[in-house]
């Protein structure tokens, strides 16, 4: 059998997550690991090696790992990369403390934003200008890009971003630069924006560009040095890194496009929602993951994680967007909300109860955890309601301090003049009502209504909370998968080889070069193709997506739009315009079929499907499944509620709530009303109550 | 306990109604038709009970657009007979004097009815693409030349359209059908937030807004109190000029503060001005200033009638803060914008450690012409001054205040504009010193693109050209903002003064925008000579100070 060993290894930033597949025997085999700092593959060799002692394989057993990291969202959120250089056009070196120029939130006066990720001491410009319609205006003269490198290298520089005006349209001028550059110092990194971040907006592709240059070094050294690990170890099969798009790729092409790291292990996670969905038939989802300092949500639609028009990384004020760096990237489309088990109860100049964003995090984290955090959390609420089992969190490797989430809570109920179980009854609602918040707008302004969607949870925290988030949103059926706690590990598993590049190229509809046009695409699908390749697809089993961002002469918003499989010609144009109507009439309820339309950006993406496992974690037959009871709250009272074993439910069981399902790394609450059934996964599919 | 006063209900419920004011305004903006509300988002969005007071709005909102909705719909209470209202209406206006200040501004508001009673209303504002008029700012001499008027009329009567009111509109502005989208985009809000509201009460089992309403207003009250009683009781005054283009002016303020109110009199500020819309309506005033206010005092407070209560303003009639009827005003933030200048000029003394030296606010500048092909275009080219100082912070480059607008990409711009911006860069030594420093301003220099055979006319709407941005408790002024033409100023007579505009004949005609820098905050010498060596390697400043 191909693959029969697959291993998921996902590294979070409180623990490393590994699910082991046998796909013969259909068996799945999770463990966890401490995340080690500041080198996270000691814990990851760590753990891989006792996961073989676990199950009684070598890793030369093995025939794929797929593997998901923090690693560069973290570089760049703790400024842990490398010193970078930025060459860019003679006229813009201010470019990168300029910014958007635009405030995020109108009644601060004192608003904050990220340093740039290279100092002014670390950019030089160059005398070269390329025009908005491609001309070249002022060619890069060799002599000058060489004497500007060389400076920034004596600098300390260890990699350098090269960003000129207008690359996007036209790479010649960059690329100039960099062979150049490699001529005199053939080792050291680049990155180009025209090969990064092929998109029109100076901004945004310099912000991406310098952030790929960042993080090159780092990437480069950890993916090798994992390679070389595990290849000592006696691994000789196929190993790839999860890309932000959703799919996975060799570690040759992750070191081409360090950048493409930066949502990995959340990408993942949509992915295994999405996979859950599929195999029961559901097309829209809304994937939502809460973990200790924030919640991510995400909309499956039509089977398919919705792709982001823009990331950001690093928001320096309260999660908020337009407080961090953009990064233009193909990705997964994640909406960060600060709400997690770490979330921070409060009382504002109103005197209302207020929850987060400020989070108490893994350190000193919630009070319970007894590692000397004193205020009170979402974790602790959770606890004093009765929610979680102190002797049970984290399957029992950690015991929770009741009295001191008790105290806490009650300085905070004191303030408000509540009693502790209302106060952490407030805590719970406050924090479900961001989260709800939050994802409705987001499902909105998506053109859905959220009421059509299956949530499904996952996350530390994300079981415990969903009932209550489900029933904010009016969501008719929750699914809590098996191993919620793990998922991002699953959804390595499921995804598929794959390599996206996008290329603006704005011109209009009407009298459409398509000549131009099928040269561009196909130069895209030869390198989008050979990235696979080098990833270990089979040419014959690859897929093309194509797609175009689209929009009315004079907007500046833009729709993406399908492109039908086949040859590119003028036949495509009424295709394109029908599809670009129906989706402008589904977004936004209106239609003007008058305007002339026009192109933006071609995207292409390369896929090898992959073949998901259908193993489940092996649940314990025979054995009583309701394992006790304990008074929980619901409603402004405390009821006695049954605790249910999650490995030894098994397929078919019913649980009705109240009800608590717990398992190793997460517990479910299911809310009186709520009526659950365990599937032949060993999922909950929870019909939310009235 | 009941719901409202059980504190984490009444925060759900609140931020219940945050959330409808959002979804309001994402309606508007993902329904509209053209760039100013679908982009730049120029628009507001409030829930406000049957009184007409501001219960909540979309935390994007204009604020002047906030603060103004109220007075429309108590217009409506006053000059409407109650039984004339009814489920079904929308109604309308864009009356500068009781609205947000200028035509382009139109404001729709609907009741919103729960078991037969009004119960509340639901506002929108949004900037008009075209209102009518003349295009000519800088000339006009009253409002009858800035576009149509529209008095508080009814759109929608009980779910009808006003035809003959829609027929008079497409008649006098330019790109009708566009601007008439709009309209039906803030429609679609208020109704979808009538329906939001109408579900709240449903779901708490509300009678009304009234107790909800008395519990929002009264807790923002009493925070709001609690900041401006930490000011100490005096009058505070300051006077600082500015200009709009060539023209100098004065605004002078005095803050009362007693206790827990604080009142604002404008006495002494210039008088209105007879040619360029710059003159502030007292309501365009009155947004302003309680926004600036409510910046230095209550930040974090989400705002509502509450906060407003313990503020007052007065204005003499007649003056460029307190325009009379017919006075153009479609510059008006020209003036309005200088009001936090001159009142945390005023409050640095008490609230050293809450306000910000004068900023280089908004460079703006427009390039018009005929393309080849014959069409029109009109790209409009947006960037940030430098901000202000204050205590503890420097301020930042590139920064567009009072307003949360966007500047422009130079690649967005060269692609819809036949010009070339040659370079766009931080001014050094041009934030003002200081012990924090002010932020620098920006250079950008512009021709007209290689080869371009036609001259190309550039608006330009620049600020600070006289009167830079003042520093606070010693800090030194930003330099001020400078425009020259092949190296030289405009001359005395040229377009530029009289109607603001310059043209690039031809691509070797270049024009150079030096744009303010923001005020420094505290006395220059005890600045720390660490975050001095930063500014020379930063290139905020040249050479070492002696």
């Amino acid at each position: 059998m191909p693959d029969r060993y697959a291993l998921g290894l996902d590294i979070g930033g409180t623990f490393t997550d590994f699910v082991l597949v046998d796909r013969e025997r259909d068996q799945v085999i999770s463990h966890k690991h401490l995340t080690t700092y500041p080198d996270p593959s000691l814990g990851a060799l760590q753990g891989l090696d006792e996961l073989m002692g676990l199950s009684s394989l070598h890793l030369a057993d093995l025939d794929l790992i797929v593997h998901s990291t923090t690693l560069v969202t973290n570089a760049i959120i703790e400024r842990r990369g490398e010193r970078a250089g930025l060459l860019t056009t003679a006229g813009f070196v201010s470019l990168l403390d300029l910014g958007r120029e635009q405030r995020y939130d109108a009644y601060d006066l004192f608003l904050e934003y990220p340093e740039p990720l290279i100092p002014t001491f670390l950019r030089r410009e160059v005398h070269e200008r390329t025009l908005a319609d491609g001309s070249i205006h002022v060619r890069v003269r060799p002599e000058d890009v060489v004497t500007a490198a060389q400076e920034l290298v004596e600098a300390g520089a260890q990699a350098l971003a090269i960003c000129f005006l207008h690359a996007y349209r036209n790479p010649e001028n960059e690329r100039a630069a960099a062979a150049a550059i490699r001529a005199r110092f053939p080792q050291l990194p680049l990155s180009l924006s025209s090969e990064v971040a092929p998109v029109m907006g100076e901004w945004e592709r310099l912000s991406t560009t310098v952030a790929d240059a960042y993080v090159r070094r780092t990437v480069d050294e950890y993916v090798q040095r994992l390679a070389s690990e595990l290849a000592a170890r006696g691994f000789g099969g196929r190993f790839s890194l999860m890309l932000s798009e959703g799919g996975a790729t060799s570690p040759a092409t992750a070191r081409a496009f360090p950048i493409r790291l930066l949502e990995s292990g959340p990408a993942a996670g949509v992915l295994a929602a999405a996979e859950i969905g599929r195999r029961r038939g559901l097309q829209d989802l809304l994937a939502l993951d809460m973990g200790g300092t924030t919640a991510k949500a995400s909309l499956v639609e039509e089977g398919a994680p919705r792709p982001a028009r823009e990331l950001e990384v690093a928001r320096v004020h309260r999660f908020k967007p337009g407080s961090g760096l953009p990064i233009r990237i193909p990705s997964i489309e994640l909406l960060e909300i600060g709400a997690g088990g770490g979330s921070i109860g409060w009382v504002d100049d109103l005197g209302l109860l207020r929850v987060g964003p400020r989070s108490a995090a893994a350190e000193p984290g919630p009070a319970c955890y007894g590692l000397g955090g004193e205020e009170p959390t979402v974790t602790d609420a959770d606890l004093l309601l009765g929610y979680l089992d102190p002797e049970f969190f984290l399957g029992g490797q950690m015991r929770l301090d009741v009295a001191a989430a008790r105290q806490a809570v009650e300085r905070l109920a004191h303030k408000l003049g509540l009693d502790v179980p209302a106060c952490a009854a407030g805590i719970c609602a406050v924090v479900n009502e961001n989260m709800a918040a939050a994802a409705r707008l987001h499902v909105i302004e998506r053109g859905h209504d959220p009421r059509r969607f299956v949530l499904i949870a996952s996350g530390g925290a994300g079981p415990c909370h969903a009932l209550g988030v489900a029933r904010l949103l009016g969501v008719r059926q929750v699914i809590l998968p098996m191993g919620a706690g793990t998922l991002s590990s699953v959804g390595c598993l499921t995804a598929p080889l794959s390599f996206a590049l996008d290329r603006t190229a704005v011109a209009p509809l009407e009298g459409l070069d398509w000549e131009a046009v099928e040269a561009l695409l196909g130069a895209m699908e030869v390198e989008a193709r050979g990235a696979l390749a080098a990833a270990g697809a089979q040419e014959d089993r690859i897929d093309l997506h194509r797609s175009v961002d689209m929009r009315m002469v004079g907007q500046i918003h833009h729709i993406r739009v399908p492109l039908p499989h086949g040859r590119i010609g003028p036949h495509l144009r009424q295709p394109l315009v029908d599809a670009f109507h129906a989706s402008y009439q589904r977004l936004f309820a209106v239609s003007q079929h008058a305007a002339p339309l026009e192109v933006v950006t071609w995207h292409v993406v390369a896929r090898q499907p992959a073949s998901p496992p259908a193993g489940r974690i092996v649940s314990r037959a025979g054995e009583e499944a309701c394992k006790g009871r304990r008074r929980a709250y619901f409603a402004g009272a405390f009821v006695e509620t049954p605790v249910y074993d999650r490995y030894t439910l098994q397929p078919g069981a019913v649980v009705s709530g109240p009800a608590i399902v717990e398992e190793r790394e997460s517990t479910a609450l299911l809310h009186p009303g709520d009526y659950a059934t365990v599937d032949h996964e060993g999922n909950l599919v929870v019909e939310v109550g009235e | 306990m009941n719901v409202i006063q059980d504190p984490a209900s009444l925060q759900i419920i609140w931020s219940r109604l945050i959330s409808i004011t959002e979804e309001m305004f994402t309606v508007v903006w993902r329904t509209a038709f053209t760039p100013v509300v679908a982009i730049i988002q120029d628009h507001g969005c409030e829930v406000l009970d049957a009184e007409g007071n501001c219960l909540a709005h979309a935390p994007s909102s204009m604020p002047a657009f906030n603060l103004t909705m109220p007075n429309v719909a108590r217009a409506v209470l006053e000059r409407f007979p109650f039984r004339s209202i009814g489920p079904g209406d929308v109604f309308i206006t864009n009356d500068p004097w009781l609205s947000a200040g200028h035509l382009p501004d139109i404001c729709l508001i609907a009741p919103v009815f729960h078991r037969d009673r009004l119960v509340a209303f639901c506002g929108t504002i949004a900037h008009a693409n075209d209102i009518g008029g003349s295009n000519d700012d800088r000339r006009v001499r009253s409002i009858f030349e800035e576009g149509l008027q529209i008095p508080l009329l009814k759109l929608y009567d009980a779910g009808e359209r006003n035809e003959t009111l829609y027929a008079l509109i497409r008649a006098n502005v330019r790109g009708a059908e566009e601007v008439l989208g709009d309209l039906e985009a803030l429609v679609a809000a208020d109704t979808m937030g009538a329906r939001r509201v109408q579900a709240l009460l449903v779901e708490y089992d509300l009678p009304d807004m009234t107790e909800l309403s008395m519990a929002i207003q009264s807790r923002t009250e009493s925070a709001a109190r609690a900041g401006i009683a930490a000011i100490p009781d005096g009058v505070y005054h300051a006077s600082v000029p500015f200009d709009a283009m060539g023209e100098p002016l004065t605004l002078t303020a005095a803050v009362h503060v007693q206790g827990s109110d604080l009142r604002v009199n404008y006495t002494g500020t210039s008088r209105q001005v007879e040619r360029g819309g710059i003159n502030a309506t007292l309501a365009y005033t009155r947004a302003q200033t309680f926004y600036s206010l409510m910046c230095a005092l209550t930040p974090h407070l989400p705002n509502n009638e509450g906060s407003l209560r313990p503020l007052a303003i007065e204005a003499p009639p007649g003056s460029i803060l307190n325009c009379t009827h017919p006075a153009p005003v479609n510059m008006r933030l020209r003036s309005g914008w200088h009001l936090n200048t001159v009142l945390y000029r005023a409050l640095a003394e008490a609230l050293g450690d809450r306000v910000m030296a004068g900023s280089g606010f908004l460079g703006a500048m427009q390039a018009r012409g005929r393309r080849e092909d014959g069409a029109l275009y009109n790209v409009p080219f947006f960037f940030g001054g430098g901000q202000g100082a204050s205590l503890g912070r420097d301020g930042r480059a590139g920064y567009i205040y009072p307003s949360t607008a966007a500047g422009m990409s130079v690649e967005v711009f060269e692609s819809r504009a036949p010009l070339m911006i040659r370079s766009k860069t931080l001014l050094p030594d041009s934030g003002g010193a200081g012990r924090w420093r002010g932020g620098p301003g920006q250079r950008v220099v512009v021709t007209t693109l290689p080869g371009w055979p036609d001259p190309v006319e550039i608006l330009l709407t620049p600020d600070r050209l006289l009167c830079p941005a003042p520093g606070l408790l010693g800090g030194r002024p930003g330099s001020p903002t400078r425009v020259s033409l092949n190296g030289e100023p405009p001359a005395p007579d040229s377009t530029f003064y009289s109607d603001g505009y310059l043209t690039l004949t031809s691509d070797e005609d270049v024009l150079v925008w030096d744009h303010a820098g923001g005020g420094g905050y505290g006395d220059p010498g005890e600045r720390d000579p660490d975050l001095l060596e930063r500014d020379l390697a930063m290139r905020f400043i040249k050479l070492r100070p002696v």
